[in-house]
């Protein structure tokens, strides 16, 4: 874990005024009153926090003038909202280029035009002869095959012109590139130079020449070489200025051919260029047969010819349409989010640029648009249109010497040609590529469409790397393996055409083949695009197996998730053999249960869990059997995390089996309890309370089989008791279910008397649990336990009517008025919202098998940085919640590993001083609810706690978050999830391995001023720390159940007893910091207000002693008093109390 | 900073030690082995004038500041060296008005967990109070003869209190519900008496128990009946019937996304001062 922040700042903050104190009486006249002051006054803390606005009757109601009219009218047409008006605005300021960098931008241009036209030119060799190169320049190509005809001068370019982006006005910050074409001159080319990359290797030379003439120069700061969109045969020079404005610009150097210099219809997909003779070094087996066509060798000459043309294009259909304009500007912003716009294969600006183009020409888009507008037509357009299938083309004549859109779909995935129509604009981009685009914006789509208040912030605003977006990630390392599942796959037809590129042509049948294997598991299959990378002009060229890693992305279909067997044909069927050979050895015949015999696969997988990671299974196996590609060089990321919320022994599950099981034990309970003869009044509901009842705890509850030596007997009330001379016994913890009981006029109508008769129904309850279902029972005052199939349940008998009563006050005129009281306002918590929260959560679980993993690692998680006791558990399973109801921009997780670093994100960037987190629980809330509900909340904003949860049953008082966390826990919380979270990512991004996946579930312990180390011995969780022990002591648990059955140990948990003293005791001097699962250590901080001395105060002596400072008698902590009272309280608990005194003064 | 604090404390003990006010401090440590001690701030107990007190006055010693692992049993022994103890009561909070107090049942008022609390010890004589102010300390909670629990053995004694008798709280269930029933019956048989019998004046109460019976007085009743009130009238209202009426509406209308806009506005002023709009 990175540096903790300082104590000091966190120390800090609890020292300023707390704004948000939860109030909870202050409803009504006076609160607002005082909350209206409080703006006032205290105006300096609650700055950066909305507040409703106050306009004058006279500003409201003022005759509008024309202006304002329109303007009203046209952000009605236009935008969604004038919100979302105002941000669309905002975002393209941000990322506009100012007229004055502009200004600095064309100076530096019209300079390098200078430089470029006075480098001088060179005799004639031959291509091959390259002495003449100086000695600090390296041709940025791969010369494979070195041996080439022709011959080759240097010539000042026929024309220098600026194309792409930063002409039209549509490039965006912070990369700023200036695309300029450097039009070579007839000369240095000749005849056939299309022709075995003879064009490529002039193009290389030249850049070779021109970066040597231009490095030496003081103009730049550096002059570098990279790939063009990242193809291997197209290096581009890139000039940055010097000075200041280094990090302004680029600019990217394109040498291209002599208009009509090539013959297109030399260039067709059809077409080969590329002899195999010549690449190869033999002419292909079978002499006679036809030459193999390179689409891609061919698209990329082409490309070079129509630099210009494009630009042109381009500039007459956005021209001084300002909506276009921003529209694209917005839609690269959109794809940069999305990290589909780099390398080779993006989803490029360029290419959404055609694409208004088109949309212009078929007119779906309008000159007069708004840039949300033309954003909100290409998603629609890309949503609907499958471009692999049905190709588009800008151009307008219908010569019949134009080759057929079914020619491109043979050659290329996707299809949308130029306006030459001989040139495929996505000739590079793949067809899993395009699918991704089409994914997002499908989802966009359904964004923009649910008038989602934050639209904007989701759509463009919000990152989507890979590790984020999609549950499982696998990366393949090292790259050179690629190379032979190339001869593998037979794939040499493609490389020839990629020259020699294997990574990228493997990339297509490796997908397809990944995709075909994955089946119904699989939602979407996304690959990274390898980047482009800069070298310097002294150093050879990287090679292929030097641009990184693959990584691939995979979004699960859950709903697949859970079979294990891969149907096949039957056996007799000619399409058993293709299955046999596609699944290799793991194809089995089998027999079924409806008497077919078929082909299947069987993957084994037990639990949950393991199911989640099948596709690992099947992506090794597949790219073992086809690609040769070994499952070491395969890194899957996908369930790395789960150990942490794995239990003790078992290392296959990750609980939700363990939590089935509970919740089938519980269904049971409930209809024991229906069932109950001889109660007086009939059960009328029965609803799980606990965490385990949503499947949101951690570790879930085993069956306890108590060994009855390990512990002291209490006969009489059939219990057992801890013994002191033992380590403390396994914690077990009851399960509360809540047991409503029918409304009657029996009932007495007085808060007391309720209670008895409640205890009185806890006895009636144990007392027929035992004679009629022979359950172990215990009843208290306000509960039942009941021990049943080695789990202890707790019911409590509720009555409905009960909060009602306790808020009634009579007023002296009689009148009986219902005001919230702290205990009508706990009752209800426990007894009518808990146990909704539960049923909803246990739905929500149904319908999202990740949920309960990843709640739990949340909750871990934060229990783990020491905060579980600032936030209930109810505030993060809704915040997990949150995560699956509202994903946007993403889909739910179907993982725990993505839902957990989401739910980091989340936390770390969510606003929460200015927005509640509205949970939409069974989609209750409809949209005009939701905005009720928010400015309900602005309204109240200074009533409610810091960290603001609705839900649907609890749309005003953010019930689950009333008691904390508070305004500094919350900040801490934040830090560190803001710090974890790039951390994880980059640790699951490491193509070598992971690492120590824990680190970030370690608590930082420096910020701490003392450090309370507890002994093993009375830790009864003690395994379930983080770095869980390789030996702990014997809880006194048998494998096989006892004989009899006393009740067990129930709650016993001394770290917590000893916390609940401490808190008590020393609470106004310091907090206190301990993970409950299985924590050694209790970290302390002290209250800085309380370290400042203060009057005597018969009321406030508390751990205080009394001194005389400068004559007067102030009171202090009596810190030494206090830190040897640490270890009174918990003698036999605590090992030792470290206290860092250097880090305060009394 | 420690070693200064130690230096402090010596001093302390040496000059004699520095007490609020009408208060003396005497040292209490919970056992020999511990090196600081916490102090005890004892006074005796008065009240103003005309209040009322529970505690006897004169014989009352008032202690503030008793650690939490003093119990009642231990104050009385600690100070039963002054003079014969009555009683001792632990309490969080010095009680200022006079509360009544009754007997709480150990099942539906379980313990609560102790803090530093504040003491009332009644001793049988007023000499015990002067004795005890006068006491030098330091006291010791637990001694070889009376030890005093505490962590984990405390904890399971604890545990082991927590599990109690049902059949006793069947018995204290009963004794209460049978008071509570006679005491409604009680009243029940009041108000049948009175019922329809007019008082001095003239008047007659009327009750829920009556012939006719009323609606009951409570908030919620008035506010339905306003709501139906309100909902009658506005059933008999004609909108955008005149013409003032849908210049009005229109108005309204504007006023609305006047002020909508101008939210909007403050939002993106804030947005803006946290830099959202950086996209990247």
């Amino acid at each position: 874990m990175g540096p903790a922040p300082a104590g000091a700042q966190f120390r800090g903050a609890a020292g300023e005024p707390e704004v948000m104190e939860p109030a909870l009486e202050g409803t009504g006249k006076e609160g607002k009153k005082e909350s209206s002051k409080k703006h006032t006054v205290a105006g300096s803390p609650g700055e950066g926090l909305w507040q409703p606005v106050k306009l004058s009757r006279a500003e409201l109601y003022k005759e509008p003038t024309n202006e304002e009219l329109n303007r009203l009218r046209e952000t009605e047409s236009l935008f969604h909202s004038s919100l979302l008006r105002l941000q669309v605005e905002e975002l393209l300021k941000e990322v506009r280029l100012s007229e004055k960098k502009k200004e600095r931008i064309d100076a530096f241009l019209r300079e390098v035009n200078q430089r470029i036209m006075r480098v001088p030119s060179t005799p004639e060799t031959e291509l091959t002869d390259q002495v003449w190169l100086p000695a600090g320049v390296q041709v940025p190509l791969h010369q494979v095959p070195y041996a080439v005809k022709g011959r080759f001068r240097f010539l000042p370019p026929a024309r220098v012109t600026v194309v792409g982006s930063y002409l039209l006005g549509t490039c965006i910050r912070p990369d700023i590139n200036v695309d300029v074409a450097l039009t070579m001159p007839r000369e240095i080319l000749q005849d056939k130079d299309g022709l075995n990359q003879r064009y490529f290797r002039k193009r290389a030379l030249y850049l070779a020449h021109l970066a040597h003439h231009l490095a030496p120069d003081p103009l730049f700061s550096s002059v570098r070489f990279s790939y063009t969109n990242g193809c291997h045969l197209k290096p581009s020079l890139l000039l940055r200025p010097h000075g200041k404005d280094e990090r302004l610009v680029t600019v990217r150097l394109h040498p291209c051919p002599p208009p009509d210099f090539f013959r297109p219809c030399r260039l067709l997909p059809s077409k080969n260029n590329v002899r195999s003779a010549w690449y190869r070094g033999q002419s292909p087996p079978g002499s006679g047969s036809p030459e193999p066509p390179t689409p891609h060798y061919n698209t990329w000459v082409l490309q070079d010819t129509a630099l210009e043309s494009h630009v042109q294009l381009l500039s007459t259909v956005l021209g001084s349409t300002l909506g276009l304009k921003d529209g694209v500007a917005l839609l690269k912003v959109w794809l940069r989010q999305r990290e589909l716009d780099k390398g080779l294969g993006g989803f490029s600006g360029f290419l959404v640029s055609m694409l208004v183009a088109f949309l212009v020409s078929t007119r779906k888009i309008h000159t007069t648009m708004s840039g949300y507008q033309v954003l909100r037509s290409i998603l629609q357009f890309l949503a609907t249109t499958d471009l692999t299938v049905n190709g588009i083309s800008l151009c307008l004549s219908s010569d019949p010497s134009l080759p057929a859109l079914a020619d491109f779909h043979q050659a290329f995935p996707v299809v949308f040609l130029d306006s030459s129509g001989r040139l495929n604009l996505c000739a590079d981009v793949t067809a899993s590529t395009y699918h991704q685009v089409q994914h997002e914006a499908r989802l966009s789509m359904v964004l923009l469409d649910s008038k989602a208040d934050d639209g904007f912030q989701l759509l463009l605003m919000t990152p989507k790397p890979m590790i984020r977006a999609f549950d499982h990630v696998l990366h393949l390392h090292p790259l050179s393996r690629l190379q032979a599942a190339c001869h593998r796959l037979k794939l040499w037809p493609e490389l020839q055409d990629h020259g020699g590129d294997y990574v990228s042509a493997t990339l297509g049948p490796l997908t397809t083949l990944l995709e075909q294997g994955l089946g119904s598991r699989l939602h979407l299959l996304a690959h990274s695009r390898p980047p482009v990378s800069e070298w310097d002009i002294s150093q050879d060229p990287p090679k292929h197996r030097d641009s990184g890693t693959l990584t691939l992305g995979l979004l699960l279909r859950p709903e697949g998730l859970t079979s294990v067997l891969e149907l096949g044909p039957e056996a007799d069927q000619p399409e058993a053999a293709d299955f046999r050979r596609f699944w290799g050895s793991r194809s089995e015949l089998r027999r079924f249960q409806d008497g077919a015999i078929r082909e299947a696969v069987v993957w084994e997988a037990a639990s949950m869990a393991q199911k989640r990671l099948i596709p690992h299974q099947v992506v090794t196996h597949l790219l073992a059997l086809h690609a040769d590609i070994p499952d070491t060089c395969v890194h899957y990321m996908g369930g790395l995390l789960e150990a942490l919320i794995q239990g003790l022994k078992e290392t296959s599950s990750t609980g939700e089996e363990a939590l089935a099981a509970v919740v089938r034990c519980y269904d049971d309970l409930s209809r024991q309890l229906w069932g109950l003869e001889g109660l007086p009044l009939t059960v009328s509901a029965v609803q799980g309370a606990h965490p385990v009842l949503r499947y949101t705890e951690v570790f879930p509850p085993a069956p306890v089989k108590p060994a009855y030596s390990f512990y002291e007997h209490l006969r009489e009330r059939a219990s057992l008791l801890p013994r002191p001379d033992k380590p403390c016994p396994a914690y077990v913890e009851p399960m509360t279910v809540v047991c409503h009981l029918e409304g009657s006029g029996q009932w007495p109508q007085d808060a007391e008397a309720i209670r008895r008769v409640r205890a009185a129904f806890q006895l009636r309850l144990a007392e027929l649990l035992t004679q009629q279902h022979g359950l172990r029972c215990r009843a208290t005052a306000t509960h039942t336990d009941v021990f049943k199939d080695g789990f202890v349940f707790r019911i409590r008998v509720a009555y409905q009517r009960e909060p009602q009563i306790l808020k009634e006050t009579r007023s002296p005129e009689g009148m009986i008025s219902l005001r919230d009281t702290r205990a009508s306002l706990r009752l209800e918590r426990d007894t009518r919202q808990l146990p909704l929260l539960t049923s909803a959560l246990h739905g929500l679980q149904q319908q999202h098998p990740a949920f309960s993993g990843v709640a739990r690692l949340a909750k871990r998680w934060v229990r783990a940085q020491l905060l579980g006791e600032g936030l209930t558990d109810e505030s993060l399973d809704l915040v997990a919640a949150a995560l699956f109801l509202h994903p946007e921009p993403f889909t739910p997780p179907s993982s725990p590993q993505v839902g957990f670093l989401r739910f980091l994100f989340l936390v770390s960037t969510f606003d929460w001083k200015n927005n509640p987190l509205i949970i939409n629980l069974n989609n209750e809330l409809t949209v005009e609810e939701q905005v009720e509900i928010r400015s309900g909340f602005l309204a109240t904003r200074l009533q409610l706690p810091v960290m603001v949860i609705f839900t649907p049953q609890d749309r005003k008082s953010s019930v689950w978050t009333q008691d904390g966390p508070s305004p500094q826990i919350l900040q801490r919380l934040v830090v560190l999830a803001a710090e974890a979270l790039p951390v994880l990512e980059k640790q699951l991004m490491d193509p070598r391995g992971p690492g120590d996946i824990r680190t970030v579930f370690r608590p930082p312990l420096d910020m701490y001023d003392v450090l309370i180390r507890l002994s093993p011995r009375h830790i009864p969780r003690h395994r379930q720390g983080v770095d869980s022990p390789a030996a702990s002591f014997c809880r006194g648990l048998l494998s096989e159940p006892g004989s009899s059955s006393l009740m067990p140990v129930l709650g016993y948990d001394p770290p917590q007893l000893y916390l609940a003293q401490l808190r008590e005791a020393f609470g106004d001097l310091a907090l206190f910091f301990y993970d409950q699962h299985g924590g050694e250590v209790i970290g302390v901080l002290w209250k800085p207000s309380s370290f400042q001395p203060q009057p005597f105060k018969a009321s406030n002596t508390k751990g205080r002693m009394v001194v005389s400072q400068v004559g007067e008698l102030m009171m202090v902590p009596n810190v030494e008093a206090i830190l040897e009272d640490f270890a009174i309280l918990g003698e036999g608990l605590v090992q030792a109390v470290e206290a860092r005194s250097e880090r305060w003064t009394v | 900073m420690v070693a200064r604090r130690r230096k402090r404390a010596a001093r302390g003990s040496e000059e004699g030690l520095t007490s609020p006010p009408g208060y003396s401090a005497i040292p209490i440590k919970f056992s020999e082995k511990q090196q600081a001690s916490h102090y005890l701030y004892v006074r005796g107990h008065r009240v103003r004038e005309g209040t009322k007190s529970s505690w006897p006055q004169k014989r009352t010693l008032f202690v503030l500041n008793v650690p939490p692992y003093c119990t009642e049993e231990c104050l009385s022994r600690l100070l039963s060296p002054c003079g014969p103890v009555q009683s001792v009561e632990l309490q969080e909070k010095p009680d200022l008005a006079e509360t009544t107090k009754e007997p709480k049942s150990k099942f539906f008022h379980p313990k609560p967990v102790p803090g530093f609390q504040v003491a009332y010890v009644v001793f049988q004589k007023p000499g015990g109070v002067s004795a005890a102010l006068a006491l030098k300390g330091p006291l010791l909670v637990s001694t070889e003869s009376h030890p005093v629990k505490s962590g984990v053995h405390k904890w399971i004694r604890d545990y082991r209190d927590s599990v109690l008798d049902p059949e006793a709280l069947r018995v204290e269930v009963d004794t209460f519900m049978e008071t509570y029933d006679k005491k409604m019956a009680e009243e029940e048989a009041k108000a049948q008496e009175e019922e329809g019998v007019p008082d001095e004046e003239g008047w007659v109460k009327v009750t829920r128990r009556g012939r006719r019976p009323v609606l009951p007085r409570t908030e919620a009743a008035s506010l339905r009946v306003l709501e139906r009130e309100k909902r009658k009238r506005a059933r008999k209202e004609l909108l955008n019937f005149y013409a003032w009426q849908h210049r009005e509406t229109k108005m309204e209308h504007l006023a609305q996304l006047r002020k909508k806009f101008e939210e909007d506005k403050q939002r993106i002023e804030l947005m803006r001062a946290q830099r959202k709009f950086r996209p990247y």
